[in-house]
């Protein structure tokens, strides 16, 4: 069975979103008739990539519902939209790609941040164990990122090997 | 499913939602921490009985109770743990601080 198809879709980068984006890749993925196996490395790698950009690309989970700013330049919620995450997927034969892009602070070095246990925010008990995960539980990682302007992951995992 | 949060005693049973995640995770993380200001906690099963996800915040927040009692002499255990959450607590290494509540329980 060979299936194509892409889903882009957008939200505000909150805690609640962290299992909606979740749910949005699992059913994207349905058609290959994954394993529970599958589906849960899918879902943790997922989780992995849409926490680092709410916790570290935008570095709070206080968001501004009123920015000031003009309407034009706030998402729909009326949140900044510079808050936003890009869950973007597409589906290739039994390979999935996801991306997950933020615009928020960047990584200076994507090395150090790759590294296991290595974390920026141990107070709030984070296990440093993030890109680890991501690296894990899908075939393939790729990771860009410009200092100030955000951070785009890729991960793609073939369902059905 | 939602979590539970129980204390007897100085034990802390601590029932996982069905996905635990970073947001799942802080809210627990709270609830913990007030029922171990209310009570003093030696002893925490973490149960993961409901639990078919977790990703590293999970992580984050049991390292982080063993933290607080392992210093009192304390232990954390975790509990009813499939495949899947097996492969995430022995890549993260966890294993090393944790006992299976199971093994307890069966060589009483």
């Amino acid at each position: 069975m060979s299936i194509t198809n892409e889903l882009v879709v957008e939200f505000p980068a909150i805690g609640e979103n962290e299992s909606l984006a979740r749910v949005i890749v699992s059913v994207f993925v349905a058609g290959l008739n994954p394993t529970i196996e599958e589906l849960s490395d899918l879902k943790v790698a997922v989780s992995e990539a849409v926490t680092n950009a709410i916790i570290h690309g935008y570095d709070s989970e206080k968001y501004l519902y009123d920015t000031g700013k003009p309407e034009q330049e706030q998402g729909a919620a009326g949140r900044d939209i510079a808050n936003q995450i890009r869950l973007a997927m597409s589906l290739e034969g039994r390979t999935v790609t996801v991306s997950v892009t933020d615009h928020g602070c960047g990584i200076e070095d994507i090395d150090r941040a790759m590294e296991p246990l290595y974390t920026t925010k141990p107070d709030q008990e984070r296990s440093g164990m993030g890109f680890s995960f991501m690296e894990a539980f899908t075939n393939e990682l790729q990771v860009s990122s410009t200092p100030g302007q955000g951070t785009t992951v890729i991960m793609k995992k073939v369902i059905g090997e | 499913m939602d979590y539970e949060v129980k204390a007897s005693d100085d034990f802390l049973w601590v029932l996982l939602p069905t996905e635990l995640d970073h947001y799942q995770a802080d809210r627990i993380r709270q609830e913990v921490k007030d029922e171990m200001r209310e009570h003093i906690i030696k002893y925490i099963v973490f149960d993961f009985k409901q639990t078919t996800m977790m990703d590293s915040s999970g992580i984050g927040l049991i390292t982080g109770r063993y933290r607080d009692v392992a210093s009192q002499g304390g232990q954390v255990y975790v509990s009813h743990v499939d495949d899947h959450m097996k492969k995430v607590l022995t890549l993260s290494g966890l294993y090393r601080i944790v006992v299976p509540w199971e093994h307890i329980v069966s060589s009483v």
